[in-house]
Parts: structure tokens; sequence; C-alpha cells
């Protein structure tokens, strides 16, 4: 199977930058994120790294590797001349007089653009090993639909809320293949705003003292507050030592099925949803 | 009286009224909280006890300070991280960039100290250290600065990390002596970590201990090249704990790099993902213990290694405890690093049990994957920096802990892999309140939060027999620490994001604690009225 390209959408997030769901936005604004997050300066330009690229595939890729992570020679990606330049300026003088010390012949007839094309190239580098926010992600369809299919219909019990021709139709085109992993094994709502109407989230009944209950969407909970938008829309909220409270939350089922699952089942119910186009 | 003498009279008193009595360094933190954990035992337990579970109705907010910095670059929200040190009457605090000195009574400003960086991380920063009159803080771009406790004037600053190469500093110094010990954070470029000890009058550099051995020297037999050793990561970006008595500086050391993608460093990468005890004068390596061997999972074995001095299996013992961030909870003997206890606190599929020196085996088969592979701990692990406690007198450890399920992908599959690599996705994640029997590392008690979110907030345990953390909601709580019971709590505009620490001044025991951008103090409220 070929690659997939999509971008990592909301993982790498959550390893290291306190950005919450809702602000994800495209995969271009989170690898501009992680460049201030990191402190990494502009991104190269595409159109010079391109021009880099072919450069450094004639010039320098015997000796360094095609992806400048060392061959023969050193390690550019991780150089520090490398990563202290800017515009070529630490980088011109190594091409252009060579190291004849450790080898390393001049490369004097390249042009000061093209010396700047290079460390563009090998800017764009260093970006795709240390921007995790822009890493892109590698096939995860490698289950068997049937297998997956069979676990669906059986041991998943998923049956009981879903159904492939109802609200999964067409599922497999509304979500990238990792999130839609991500969704089948705990579905989220990536929208805050939206909560009020999620069918995500939880149901609260309240019983009050006097008797009555309300219910709705719950809002919040901790150990001394519960919240809540009624049918009407309207937030009501009680101390908890006064009420009891029941929740019916949408996700249980999906919860237990989380310490159940191999990982092969995992694979295999993803690659069966991913027949739902 | 002439001006000479007024000068002869006052200088020593202004001199003595920021000046930090070493001696405060070895004894329990009362008056003086004095370094980040409050002492060098790492406990977070304070003998104070005139805010007790007999008054914790009278407890009430006392002052607020609010940085008022706004957003931070890559970052968004301030969230204070440190915990404050408190010396006669002034605390002292920090932001990534920023200190601020403010009186401890009254939450006034008295100095802010702003640095202007150059690149580096603003994920956090952890405090100042002290020596004398001089506090120690780390620019998040690898500068090492000096300033003078009185008027937050800068006396000197070195570098000691290159943020271009992705290093950055978050630490709070740790004084021993008179040594300055900081250590570094970056694991964005596979560069090497490594702690230092400097000179509290110059900066200059005293020792510095690689956290990878170089070529030939032992330790190098768990890496497959010097290539993968050189580039291996193991940042110290934690203060870390210390044993007067034995002279013996414990540190727990993060992740190897690359992060995620483990193929190019096959074997147990020391010394990361280990806690290891050093000479504080030499930087000479005693002992080690991983705690992850091969890491790929980025969880770091930095969080505080606590000191124990109390029974196991009915013997006294020296011993060091820590509920590490790959989910279990490790009991060693300090003096040698011989282990007692190796126990989950929470899932940890990824390891197949433990080996005869009890460390966990990982199993391959959950190391990160191009497809996935499903874990049943949160991504960020059991849990992180956040400080926890220990109670000398239930003696029980707490740790703000998660249950959850999360993915491990790989994304770099090259022979040689760079970066990251890969990353993790957290699923669903619980977070709760765990207190754990040291001498079994069973879990004597666990509140699960209901609200949802993981929780930062630290643990402070007391002589009051409370414990203060907070939860994922914004509400400053005390529990109960024998038994879990809920007792207490404040509804705060932020989850509680630093350590709470107490302190006793003017006849008052305060509590502050930090959330998000506002620091909060706390006090008896007929203490207060007693006072007018």
């Amino acid at each position: 199977m070929t690659k997939q390209h999509c971008q990592v959408a909301a993982f790498l997030v959550l390893v290291a930058l306190p950005i919450t769901a809702g602000q994800q936005g495209t995969s271009d604004a989170r690898s501009e994120r992680g460049r201030q997050f990191l402190g990494l300066g502009p991104a190269a330009d595409p159109v010079a790294a391109e021009r880099g690229r072919q450069l450094f595939t004639e010039n320098c890729a015997f000796c360094h590797g095609a992806n400048a992570t060392g061959a023969e020679g050193p390690d550019l990606v991780r150089s520090t001349i490398v990563l202290h330049d800017e515009k070529g300026e630490t980088i011109a003088p190594v091409v252009l007089k060579g190291r004849p010390d450790k080898g390393m012949p001049s490369f004097a007839s390249l042009t000061s653009a093209q010396v700047y094309d290079l460390a563009e190239f090998l800017h764009q580098r260093v970006e795709q090993a240390a921007n995790r926010f822009g890493y892109q992600m590698q096939n995860v369809i490698t289950g068997n639909p049937k297998a997956g299919q069979a676990f669906f219909n059986g041991a998943g019990h998923c049956t009981g809320c879903h159904s492939p021709a109802g609200d999964l139709a067409h599922v497999a085109s509304k979500f990238e293949p990792p999130d839609l992993q991500a969704q089948f094994l705990y579905p989220s709502e990536r929208a805050p705003e939206a909560r009020k109407k999620n069918s995500l989230t939880p149901r609260v009944i309240i019983q009050l003292p006097s008797g009555e209950t309300a219910s709705g969407a719950l809002k919040r909970i901790d150990d001394f507050e519960v919240s809540i938008w009624d049918a009407l829309g309207s937030y009501r909220s009680w101390p908890r030592d006064e009420v009891k409270v029941q929740i019916e939350d949408p996700l249980a089922a999906h919860r237990e099925l989380l310490s159940k699952y191999t990982d092969a089942d995992m694979h295999n119910i993803l690659a069966y949803l991913e027949t739902l186009k | 009286m002439s001006r000479h003498l007024i000068a002869i009279t006052l200088l020593p008193v202004l001199a003595a009224a920021q000046l930090l009595d070493p001696a405060k360094l070895l004894s329990p933190p009362t008056d003086t909280w004095p370094t980040y954990n409050g002492d060098y035992s790492g406990e977070r337990f304070s003998t104070l006890n005139q805010i007790n579970a007999g008054n914790l109705d009278d407890l009430a907010l006392n002052w607020m300070y609010r940085t008022n910095i706004g957003a931070l670059r890559g970052i968004g929200n301030v969230q204070i991280k440190s915990t404050p040190l408190e010396v006669n009457g002034i605390l002292y605090f920090t932001i990534p960039d920023h200190v601020w000195a403010v009186d401890a009574r009254t939450g006034e400003e008295l100095w802010h100290y702003d640095w202007v960086d150059h690149g580096g991380h603003l994920v956090g920063q952890r405090g100042v250290g002290m020596y004398g009159n001089w506090l120690y803080f780390l620019g998040p771009d690898g500068w090492f600065i000096s300033l003078n406790a009185k008027d937050g004037s800068e006396r000197w600053r070195v570098q000691v990390a290159d943020s271009k190469l992705q290093y950055f500093t978050t630490m709070a110094p740790l004084v021993i002596r008179n040594h300055v010990i900081i250590g570094v954070g970056g694991d964005a470029m596979d560069v090497p970590g490594y702690l230092e000890a400097r000179d509290p009058e110059t900066g200059a550099l005293e020792w510095r201990w690689n956290t990878e051995p170089g070529v030939g020297e032992p330790g190098a037999e768990t890496w497959p090249n010097p290539g993968a050793m050189e580039h291996g990561g193991g940042m110290t970006w934690m203060p870390g704990t210390y044993d007067p008595e034995l002279n013996l500086l414990y540190w727990g050391t993060g992740n190897p790099n690359p992060v995620y993608a483990g193929q190019g460093r096959k074997g147990s990468n020391l010394w990361t993902c280990s806690i290891v005890a050093l000479n504080p004068d030499t930087g000479k390596l005693v002992w080690y213990f991983q705690a992850s061997p091969h890491d790929t999972h980025d969880w770091d074995d930095v969080e505080t290694p606590i000191l124990i001095d109390g029974e196991f299996r009915g013997v006294r013992r020296k011993m060091l405890a820590q509920a590490a961030r790959n989910g279990y909870f490790f009991l060693l003997d300090r003096t040698n690093g011989e282990n007692l206890v190796s126990a989950p606190y929470t899932g940890a599929n990824w390891a197949k049990g433990i080996d005869s020196n009890g460390q966990p085996i990982p199993d391959p088969s959950k190391e990160p994957q191009p497809n996935g592979a499903l874990l049943n701990i949160a991504a960020l692990g059991g849990t992180n920096w956040y400080p926890p406690s220990f109670d000398p007198e239930t003696n029980l450890f707490y740790v703000n802990a998660t249950r959850g399920y999360s993915l491990a992908y790989l994304t770099d599959t090259e022979d040689k892999p760079e970066g990251y690599g890969g990353g993790g996705r957290s699923l669903w994640v619980q977070s709760m309140l765990e207190a754990i029997d040291y001498q079994s590392g069973e879990v004597r008690w666990r509140h699960e939060f209901p609200g949802k979110g993981v929780n930062g907030a630290g643990i402070l345990t007391t002589a009051g027999k409370l414990l203060f953390t907070g939860d994922p909601s914004g509400n400053l709580i005390a529990f109960d620490p024998r038994t879990g019971r809920l007792l207490w709590h404040f509804h705060l505009q932020a989850p509680v994001s630093n350590g709470p620490m107490t302190y006793y001044l003017n006849g008052r025991e305060y509590l502050v604690v930090g959330a998000g951008d506002t620091l909060y103090a706390f006090s008896l409220l007929d203490m207060k009225r007693a006072a007018r």
C-alpha cells in the first residue's frame, strides 16, 4: 500500500504543546505554531529549497547522504554550522572553500544564489526533523477488513448503536485515516463551543431535594458543583451535596472496549471502517 | 548623624534583610522555603500546623498577585509552574523570561526582572535558586543569570546551553553549599544531556556530568554506535534532591533521542530515563537505576526522587521513592541504588514485566508503530513533572496521576531517524490523586476527579493533617491525607499549575499556590481579625 501523506492531526500537539482542542487549525497553522514554540525562526522558502535539493543531490549527497543525514561525510541536519545559519552566511564559507583537512573539496563554482538555495534545503531538512508539529503520518490501514467487520458485528457489539448504512455511511470520507482510528477508539468533539448540541456530551439527571428532577447536557462537573444546559438551553447549576447526580455517558461502551482490543483488532476495525467510503 | 554613619548602620541591616541563611537549607521549611522543594528531601511536607483539619472553615483568601504579562510565544496563556521561594518575608517566583519578588505578607510587587530571549522553549519555568543575597535563574534560551535579591538587578550572565541546537532551560537551580546545580532540556534535535555545577560567585563551570558515556567508557555498550550515543538525549530538566549525610545528589534524567523512534539506538541507552546518584563536589556517578531501559514513549524519568528515612520490612533504611512517568512506582536504597519495590500505579502494558534489577522490560510490540500501538496509559505518561509529596506522619507517597489509553505512532522509519520520529495521541484520560504505600507500592486510596483534563497540580502535605492540591476543574482542595476525604476547597480562576507551598510569617501560616497567571495566598480568617 502506498504511503499516506496525511498530516499528523492532534496527537503531536498533545505531546508537548499546550494548545487545547478547537485551536487545531490547518496543518500549516500547526507547523507555524510549532516553529514559534520551538523558536525555529521563519520557514524555509519551498521553491528555493527544491532548487537546493537538486543541487544537493548533484553535489553533496554522495558524501552527506540523500537526506543530508550523513554517510561518508557528517550529518548536516544536526550540524552546528547549519543550525546557526540563517541565510547561508555560515554555510557559504564551508561550501566555497571546502574542508581540505577533512577531505571535503571546495565547491567554488557555486554562485551565492545557489549556496542560498542549498542552505534553504538544509533548513527545510532541519525543520522536517525538529518540528514534530508538521510530521507526516505513514500508512495506518494495515488490518483485515473482514476480521474487522466480524469484530464490529460480534465481539465489539458495535451494532447496538451503529450501522454501516446509517450513522457510519461514508464515515471514511469524513476523516483522515489516523483521525478515524482515534475517533472509533474514543470519539471526541473538537469544537467546545458546539458542546451544547453535541451528541457526545453526557446527559445528566439531577434529583433536587424537593423530589423534582432536572435534566440536560453536562456543562461541568467536579467534586463540588454540577451544571447543565437544560432542554430550553438555559444554564442551571447546583452544589453537589444538595442534589443526586446521575450521568448517562454515551461513550461508556467505547471506554469499556478500550481495555478489550488487541492491536490486531484495532487495525482490523479501521480497515473495515475504511471500506465505508 | 553623619551620612557616613547612616551608611554603616544601614548596610548590614539591608544585607541581612535578603540574606538566605545556609542552615535553612538543612532543616524542614517553616519560616523559610529556601529551595524549589522546600528542603533537600523533596518531601514537600511542612511541619507547620496552624492551618489544620480543625479550622478549615476559617481558611480564606488573603491576597492575590496577577502577573499581567499576556500570551507567551508558542504557548499562549501563562502558567505559573514555579514554586516560589520565601526568604525573610519575600517571595521569589518565575514564569518563562520573568522573575518577581513580592511581599509574602501582602503580595505587593517589589521588583520584576524581564529577560528578552533569543529562542528556547517557553514551556515552563520552575523557579529560582538562592545563595546568600543572590538569586539564580535560567532564561529559556540557555542563559544562566544571577540577580541581586534586593532589587532584581543582574549581576552576571553566562551561556550554559545553545538554543540553536534546540536546548532550552527551565529548571530551578539547586544550591548545595557553594555549588549551583543546573540542568538542561531539549529533545527536538537529538542533542546530548548534561548536568553542571557552577560557581555561585562567578557562574564558572565547576563540573559537568554527561548523561551519556563517552566512547569506550562503561555504559557505552548500551548504545549501538558513537553517533547514536552522542545524539542520545537524556535531559536534566527538573531539580533533584540531596542527602547531606551521604553527600549524594539524586537526579532524574529524561528520555533518549530520537524520542519515539528507537530503531537507530538499539540497547538500553544509559544513562537516559534513569535515577542517578552523583557526588556534588565532583560530578562523579556513584550509582544508577534505569526506570525505562530503551524508552520510546517520551517518558522522561525526571519526576522528583523523594528521600524517605523510614522502615522497610522492619529495618530502618535510607530510601528514595519515585512515581515515574512510565507508570511505575520505584523504591530504592539510596546508599547504593538497590531496588526495593517496582510496582505499577497505573496501566503499564508497555512493559512485559520486571527484570532481576527491578527495571521494567519494554514490550517491543508496544513501541511506537507506523499504524499505531494501543497503550493502557495516557500519551503523556502516568504522571509528569508536577511535584508529588511524602507525608512522614501517614507514611504515604502522594502523586497526581492519570489512567487512560493512548496510541503511539512511528513516523520516521529510516534506519537513522532524527528528532521525535513519531508521537503519541491520548484517547481517554482520567485524572486521579493516588496515595501509595511506599513499602509495597500498593495504592492505599485513590480519588478520581470528575472533571475532564489532565491535572497538572503539585502536592503539599502538612503536620496540620492536610494534603493540598488542585483538580482539573480549577479547585484548590484540602484532603485528609490518611483517607482521601475532601475537607475544603476554593475555586480559582484556573487549575492549580504549580506545587503549593507554605510558610510562617508574623504569627501566621500562609498557603501559597499558583494557578494560571496568578499567585493566591491563603491564611486563617480569625488570625486576620486578631491582627487588626
